[in-house]
């Protein structure tokens, strides 16, 4: 199974609604929001994708779907591997953790660092930043330099101190 | 933290605080653990206390000035980080290697996994009590890095591997050096091996702990040794070969137990294969540049830069300016010693990526260490972090 029989038997099955394309040599699905999630289920128990192997979440501030996440998927057996784009409108998209139980963590990380909230996901907590931290430091808006949230801290007295 | 909690008169359950500071979780891994009696009832890893916000930097940084960064990731083999970067970058322009530096990327790459294992065989070792392995382990990786020093200048960190090819090529001592190592590497393993393979301690504490199945393996998206220790055949240098991997005859272990011992075997093994694999590529690496002349993104030696005006103002514009790549997304994953180490780049045309996502192999592989622990002693609970070879480095970025 090659990725333009994948693609055609996938146009088939959702109704022509997700397309695909080859990029340096990487393999890419699109997917509208409202179907992606059975695309990936169908990806899984149809096709064999059993290896989940990444979630990125991708902000677009100037594009009218302002979030993307793109799903790195692999068989193992056929040794294929395909990426699943998903636009989305707002940061808010449904969990896959019933599918794979690896986007526990992956889903996590894209929560903590771009702000993506995962519908559904049992225990949607920051991973990589502290508890208490505010804000998400891989949007775009968010600045290199920017310090006011460790400002902040000291202000809040939460018993830590950053130097400036 | 939490609160002793009494779940039924029988049994009373105790959350336990393990790490950061803990020499046993190979940096500063945090778990709360609950515990019934001695039995491991739950284990939540807390990670992050090392994070330095790697992607944030990637994206205001230009694609040269990003490659020391990827030392500092998984920290124990530095040049498989720099190859999964630059193999990511060159796939935007579809540059041609030169054929000597193909070659030395696979000895680096090879050696960084045999340095890599000697540091998980010598402390997983040390973890479950048994300390000389890691006196003989780190006397054969004192080797290696002495040849990363001869040949890059540093021990680690050494941001070798560049994009289009290799900064230098090697000194002579360096191959000399090489084929030192390599007549005496199989025979340095059987030493390890004599010490623990039929060791009746070592097989006590290893054989049937932190049982993973197949199923799960693939569905906790464990990569690498725990991967193959799981029984999932499946090894990126052989099934998505990169660079010259396709030219090499090596065996990709696979053991079907899953636990602790199966890993080991995989790992052990895994050495004897990097060992296979130099040897091949010390007798057929051939002579020639190791820098391609691709100028899209070739930075000009230094010879070239003083005898050559044109070769100075590309030099200069390179360091102060960089290079765009086109606009588009790609992916490259190399088999790292720890697993899948993967780059998603997302490249906006401009001289820095517009999103950089790093797929770490630790990152996901603690996913699964809830489902390896559950069930088992908390003495246990030592063998089955080493076992899962985790740099916090790479974790938490």
């Amino acid at each position: 199974m090659g990725f333009e029989s994948l693609l055609k038997e996938l146009a088939g099955k959702f109704d022509s609604k997700i397309n695909g394309y080859t990029q340096y040599g990487c393999n890419f699905i699109n997917a509208p929001a409202d179907i992606a999630k059975e695309v990936l289920k169908s990806l899984k128990c149809d096709y064999g994708f059993t290896y989940l192997v990444d979630i990125v979440a991708i902000h677009w501030p100037k594009k009218n779907e302002k979030f993307e996440l793109s799903y790195n998927l692999f068989n193992v057996d056929k040794k294929l591997r395909v990426f699943v784009k998903v636009a989305l409108a707002e940061p808010e998209f449904e969990t896959v953790t019933d599918i794979w139980k690896s986007a526990d963590f992956l889903e996590r990380e894209q929560y903590d660092l771009v702000g993506v909230t995962f519908k559904g996901h049992p225990d949607l907590r920051r991973i990589l930043m502290p508890d208490f931290f505010e804000g998400h430091p891989l949007r775009k808006e968010y600045g290199l330099k920017d310090r006011s949230w460790f400002n902040s801290v000291d202000e809040q007295n939460l018993g830590i101190k950053f130097t400036k | 933290m939490e609160n002793i909690s009494t779940k039924d008169n029988l049994s009373e359950i105790i959350t336990v605080n393990m790490g950061p500071q803990h020499p046993s979780t190979h940096g500063v891994l945090r778990l709360v653990v609950d515990l019934d009696g001695e039995t491991i009832v739950d284990v939540r890893p807390d990670v992050g206390f090392l994070h330095r916000g790697v992607e944030k930097l990637a994206e205001n940084r230009t694609y040269h000035q990003f490659i020391p960064l990827t030392d500092r990731l998984d920290y124990l083999s530095p040049l498989s980080n720099n190859l999964g970067y630059c193999l990511a970058v060159e796939k935007f322009f579809n540059v041609k290697i030169p054929e000597r530096a193909e070659y030395l990327r696979v000895i680096f790459a090879e050696l960084a996994r045999a340095a890599s294992h000697l540091v998980w065989i010598a402390t997983h070792a040390l973890d479950i009590g048994a300390m000389t392995v890691f006196l003989y382990a780190f006397r054969e990786r004192e080797l290696i890095l002495d040849m990363f020093e001869i040949a890059t200048g540093q021990r680690m960190t050494s941001s070798w591997i560049r994009i289009g090819g290799i900064r230098e090529d090697v000194p002579p001592l360096f191959l000399e050096k090489l084929k030192e190592f390599v007549s005496i590497f199989d025979e340095r393993i059987d030493t390890y091996e004599r010490l623990l393979t039929k060791n009746r301690i070592w097989l006590k504490r290893t054989v049937g702990v932190g049982y993973l199945s197949k199923e799960d393996a693939l569905s906790y998206g464990v990569s690498g040794p725990i991967m193959r220790g799981s029984g999932v055949d499946f090894d990126l240098r052989r099934d998505e070969p990169y660079g010259i991997y396709d030219r090499f005859e090596f065996d990709v272990p696979v053991r079907e137990e899953g636990d602790i011992y199966a890993r080991y075997q995989v790992r052990v093994e895994e050495m004897r294969q990097a060992n296979r694999i130099l040897k091949q590529a010390l007798e057929q690496i051939p002579e020639g540049p190791v820098m391609t002349d691709d100028p899209r993104v070739a930075m000009p030696s230094h010879q070239e830069v003083y005898e050559r005006m044109e070769a100075l103002i590309r030099r200069f514009y390179l360091i102060s300016k960089g290079f765009k790549t086109p606009k588009g997304e790609t992916y490259a994953c190399v088999e790292a010693p720890k697993g899948e180490l993967g780059y998603y780049i997302v490249s906006n045309g401009e001289e820095r990526p517009y999103r950089l996502k790093i797929r770490a192999p630790s990152f996901v592989n603690l996913g699964a260490i809830n489902k390896m622990a559950k069930g088992a002693m908390v003495a246990d609970l030592v063998g089955i972090i080493g076992s899962v070879d985790i740099v916090l480095g790479e974790i938490d970025r």
